[in-house]
C-alpha cells in the first residue's frame, strides 16, 4: 500500500491545522502524480487532483483505515482520468495478446532476445530512457496502463489493485504481466538496436 | 511413403515447436515469479525450465530491469510537486477535511 496515504490519515486523524494542511498536500500530491502518469498532461493531471480531493471533501465522513482510504482515492482518481482520456488524443483499447508480445519481443520472436545492457537506474536517470518508458506507458491501452501503475509505480499490492478496478486478482495479474511485456518490449528495441543512448548533456 | 530423412526433419521440427510451448508456458508464468507469488509447483517447472533455457533467462531479466525501473520511476515521479490549489478552493477542502466537520457529516 501507498505508505503517504498511511501519513495523510495520521495527519488527518491529530486535527491539529498544520497537519491537516500536510495531509492535503500529500493526498494533492498523490493523486497529482497518479493523473499525471495516467493522463500525459498537466491540465488532466491537476483536474484529477482538485475534483478528486473535492469529492474527498464532500464524501469522507469517517476515518476509515489507511488501505480503505488508498482504494478510494484512487478509484475516484481512476474515473476522473478516464473521463478526462474521453477527451484526450491517447484512446487505444484493444487487447494484448501474449502470442503477439512473445512475437514482438525481437522482432522475430521473444525466444531469441540478447542481453540488456542497461541497469534499472538507467531508465529512471537517462533522459532518452525515460522518455522512452513515458510513451511506453502511454501507448498502452488504458486497463492495462492502469493496473500497471497502481501496481508497479503506486505500490499498490494485488488485492488493493483489483479493488480499484472492479476486477478480479487473476485479470489484475494477467494485465499486469501483458503490460510489463508490452514495456519491455517497447524498450528492447532502443537498447539493442543501433540507436543506443548518447551521452547525457548537462546543464 | 515418406522417407527416413523426411521424418528426422520433421522431428527436429516438432522439437523445436515444443521447446516454444515450454518457453510461452514459462512466459505467461514470469511476472508471477518475480513477484514471487507463483505457487511451488509452477516456481520448481519454471527454474528447472530456466536451467536448459538461456532466452527465457535473458527475457526474464531483461522484464526484471523494466519493472524495477518503473518502480524507480513511480517513486522519482512523487517529488514532482502538483501546482498550488487555488485559494479559495485550498479553504475549502481545509474546512471539510477537520474532524469536526467529518463528524459532522458522519451524523447526517
Amino acid at each position: 500500500m501507498n505508505k503517504q496515504v498511511e501519513e495523510a490519515l495520521v495527519d488527518l486523524k491529530s486535527g491539529k491545522p498544520q497537519e491537516v494542511e500536510r495531509a492535503l498536500e500529500t493526498l494533492q500530491g498523490i493523486v497529482y502524480g497518479f493523473g499525471m502518469k495516467v493522463c500525459g498532461t498537466r491540465e488532466d493531471a491537476e483536474d484529477t487532483a482538485q475534483e478528486t480531493l473535492i469529492r474527498l471533501a464532500r464524501e469522507l465522513k469517517e476515518f476509515p483505515n489507511a488501505r480503505a482510504l488508498a482504494v478510494w482515492l484512487y478509484k475516484v482518481a481512476k474515473t476522473q482520468c478516464l473521463m478526462s482520456r474521453r477527451k484526450s488524443k491517447f484512446a487505444p483499447a484493444q487487447m494484448l495478446t501474449l502470442d503477439a508480445l512473445m512475437v514482438k519481443g525481437s522482432g522475430s520472436s521473444a525466444l531469441h532476445v540478447k542481453p540488456w545492457e542497461i541497469t534499472p537506474e538507467d531508465i529512471t536517470l537517462k533522459k532518452e530512457l525515460r522518455s522512452k518508458l513515458e510513451d511506453a506507458i502511454l501507448a498502452l491501452p488504458k486497463h492495462y496502463r492502469l493496473v500497471l501503475l497502481l501496481r508497479d509505480m503506486e505500490q499498490l499490492d494485488t488485492r488493493e489493485a483489483a479493488e480499484v478496478m472492479g476486477i478480479s486478482e487473476k485479470t489484475t495479474k494477467m494485465r499486469l504481466h501483458r503490460a510489463r511485456v508490452f514495456l519491455r518490449n517497447a524498450l528492447e528495441g532502443y537498447v539493442q538496436g543501433p540507436r543506443r543512448p548518447k551521452a547525457e548533456h548537462h546543464g | 511413403m515418406r522417407s527416413k530423412a523426411t521424418y528426422k526433419g520433421h522431428g527436429a521440427q516438432r522439437q523445436n515447436i515444443m521447446a516454444n510451448r515450454r518457453c510461452k508456458r514459462i512466459f505467461a508464468l514470469l511476472s508471477d515469479y518475480l513477484d514471487g507469488t507463483l505457487p511451488a509447483r509452477d516456481c520448481r517447472e519454471l527454474e528447472r525450465h530456466l536451467e536448459g533455457c538461456k532466452p527465457c533467462i535473458v527475457f526474464l531479466e531483461s522484464l526484471k530491469t523494466t519493472v524495477e525501473g518503473c518502480r524507480r520511476y513511480g517513486q522519482n515521479e512523487k517529488r514532482n510537486l502538483p501546482p498550488k490549489l487555488p485559494r479559495e478552493l485550498r479553504a475549502r477542502l481545509l474546512a471539510s477535511l477537520r474532524p469536526e466537520s467529518i463528524r459532522a457529516r458522519g451524523k447526517a
